[in-house]
């Protein structure tokens, strides 16, 4: 699964995609195993220590437009994209 | 216990050459809290009706943040109230930095300027006395000029300096105020400190600020910054904000041309991003505000131009001279903010003056060469010029120096259907029409089309045209404003918005450690309803109506390009929205806190 990148997930990666091996349709538990064993400095910088969640702003979002939430599922085709979104300076 | 902060009103009048101070009780403290909260407070008691913000009736009001010059990061900052002379109604605004924390040092709760002085002045606050110095030798300087020559003249490399550049000596509407390269940017607060001749503010104090409980405070703060050399911050520190554009970019949301557009195909080249990729063709510089562990400025400049400043790299101003004017080279743009920077003008309605006067030049409205090189989009040579030119109220420069409202009427020919405004203040860098509850806080903001009083874009990110329930939008924009209310009354930096698990809980907690005057998460909720109401009562009595709360015209009408094309503000679904956010905001309570 080709993964996009944005921000200080880019910068920490060093590219701006990466590819990762999981079983598709993945969910969101499964892509960030996935996406850490790819890029194990993802951990406490990107994806929280026990590899459950983004630390907040980052976050998942099917073709830079949909949150994925609670047991959905998605596949390469969605274009998944990790990115960051904080408004207000 | 009483609060343990400088609690003294120092007030100052222009005209009478004079200055007054007075004391606070803890009861104001308790109700406004202080930054935003207490300069709004101040402002309250001088507007009775309709006044020319220009004018001397008007008040220029710093109001120090209550953690400033304390161990709390993110923290030494200050608020700036006045009446907008863009928007004719309340604006308020943030700075930060070592000014800051002195204006504490200096005993200060708060500096009221009113009046206008007879001849160019420089006010110096000199720990515990009052000068009005002579400014004519520092007219026409920028502000860092002129802190550099007011600190030769003091013999004191210390002093901190709040100065106006070129523009607000001009009067351009938009110019903005300036203390150790940082900005109160929006909404023309420069151009009020021009009109009363006032070229700068000295501080220079050596007191010291009590903590009501040094340990709790210390322990607080020592886990605020630790989160905050987190990944909580890693956006700001190891990106900066200019990565936005690539975000949006990819979101489809990047408003270009005057919004005429929301993609912008050229984005890599202009994206600050690709400086610090670049592997030495840029020098990066890093800078900050005093006390912050976050430093989010990335500043850049071409390794080998010789003379040419670095320049900050923040969204909204790469934003504004880059896909806003179609511009695509990130050289000019980063010229075209440090050139408003040495002017003293906002980079957010410099460049969207820019491209409404490139949309009204390939519209044939006015004369494409009026600035030498031809102004329209993408046009980066155009810039320079036409920010010179606006510094100065030269030629089409006076009428861009408006801003686009008033700009928009000068010219005519239904120019205002594509003056991109909200109550006269320009749009930022996001596209309404693809975020419903940001749409609704545009046109609600007392302050006009401002991105952090009322920022629900990242809500709206998440699901960009809108599965949420409308139900909740007008909630969504209350709760974001309350919330930002709070962050600029204590005045935190909203940067290290991540470092809070329960924001509410943990800021009352070291409002508490801090201050000595106990309050609840409930109370600083309760705090923000009453800002929100003391704003627009103020604005009323300017003459402010809601027929007022309109965005413009072209958000009306669908976008055209990208992933989202075909999504627009439907007037009557924001019609709706805004009347259940006024039914949902009359039903707070008011409280009123006695002048002293």
């Amino acid at each position: 699964m080709t993964v996009e990148l944005f921000g200080p997930a880019r910068a920490l990666a060093g590219r701006a995609l990466i590819e990762i091996a999981v079983d598709e349709p993945t969910d969101l538990p499964g892509f960030l195993a996935a996406l850490t064993a790819a890029l194990p400095a993802f951990v406490g910088e990107i994806v929280t220590a026990e590899r459950d969640a983004f630390i907040a702003p980052n976050l998942l979002l099917l073709d830079g437009a949909r949150a994925v939430e609670g047991g959905v599922r998605f596949s390469a085709a969605d274009r998944p994209c990790v990115l960051f979104l904080a408004s207000g300076g | 216990m009483r609060y343990a902060g400088p609690r003294t009103v120092l007030e100052i009048d222009l005209t009478l050459g004079t200055s007054a101070r007075y004391d606070l009780e803890d009861a104001v403290f308790r109700a406004v809290l202080g930054g935003v909260g207490l300069a709004v407070w101040l402002i309250e008691r001088s507007v009775h009706g309709p006044l020319d913000p220009l004018g001397p009736a008007n008040l220029l009001v710093f109001a120090a943040g209550p953690f400033a010059s304390t161990p709390v990061p993110a923290a030494n900052k200050h608020a700036v109230a006045t009446i907008s002379p863009l928007t004719g109604l309340l604006n308020e605004g943030l700075s930060s930095s070592h000014w800051s924390a002195v204006l504490r040092r200096c005993g200060l709760a708060a500096l009221v300027v009113r009046g206008t002085a007879a001849r160019w002045t420089t006010l110096v606050v000199d720990n515990g006395e009052v000068r009005f110095e002579d400014a004519a030798p520092l007219l026409g300087a920028s502000a860092s000029v002129t802190t550099k020559r007011l600190r030769e003249m003091l013999g004191d490399r210390t002093a901190r300096v709040c100065a106006i550049g070129p523009a607000g000596e001009a009067g351009v509407r938009f110019a903005t105020l300036d203390n150790d390269g940082r900005q109160a940017g929006r909404g023309g607060s420069g151009a009020v400190m021009g009109a009363k001749r006032l070229k700068a503010i000295v501080l220079r104090g050596r007191g010291r600020v009590r903590l009501a409980d040094p340990e709790r405070t210390a322990a607080i703060a020592g886990m605020i910054r630790a989160r905050a050399l987190g990944p909580a911050t890693a956006k700001y520190r190891v990106t900066g904000t200019g990565a936005n554009l690539r975000v949006l970019a990819r979101m489809g949301q990047l408003p270009a041309r005057n919004f005429t557009a929301a993609t912008f195909d050229a984005v890599e080249r202009v994206t600050p991003e690709r400086a610090r990729e670049s592997r030495g063709e840029y020098t990066e510089l890093r800078a900050g505000c005093a006390g912050c562990p976050v430093q989010c400025e990335h500043m850049y400049v071409r390794k080998g131009r010789a003379g040419a400043p670095a320049a900050a790299s923040e969204y909204e101003s790469v934003w504004a001279f880059g896909p806003n004017c179609g511009v695509a080279e990130l050289d000019a743009v980063l010229d075209a903010i440090a050139a408003c920077d040495a002017a003293g003008l906002d980079t957010i309605s410099t460049g969207a003056a820019i491209a409404f006067g490139m949309e009204c030049a390939e519209r044939g409205l006015i004369d494409p060469d009026a600035f030498g090189s031809p102004l329209r989009f993408g046009n980066a040579a155009v810039l320079l010029p036409a920010i010179a030119a606006i510094a100065a109220r030269l030629g089409l420069g006076a009428t861009l120096a408006l801003g686009v409202r008033a700009a928009a009427a000068v010219i005519g020919s239904a120019a205002d259907a594509f003056a991109m405004h909200a109550k006269g203040l320009e749009l930022p860098g996001y596209e309404p029409r693809a975020l419903p509850t940001y749409a609704l806080g545009l046109a609600t903001c007392t302050r006009g089309a401002c991105h952090n009083r009322a920022a629900t874009y990242d809500r709206d990110l998440r699901a960009p045209g809108g599965e949420r329930d409308d139900a909740l939008r007008a909630q969504d924009a209350i709760d974001a404003e309350d919330y930002a209310a709070v962050w600029d009354a204590l005045v935190l930096c909203k940067f290290i918005r991540d470092c809070f698990g329960d924001f509410y809980a943990e800021a009352a907690a070291l409002w508490g450690a801090v201050t000595g005057l106990e309050i609840d998460a409930a109370g600083l909720r309760a705090a923000a309803q009453h800002h929100w109401q003391r704003k627009r009562a103020i604005n009323a009595r300017l003459g402010w109506t809601r027929s007022d709360d309109v965005l413009p015209p072209r958000l009306f009408e669908p976008i055209v390009d990208g992933p989202l094309a075909g999504l627009r503000v439907e007037p009557e679904r924001l019609a709706r929205l805004q009347q259940q956010y006024e039914s949902l905001r009359v039903r707070a309570p008011f409280a009123t806190v006695a002048a002293p």
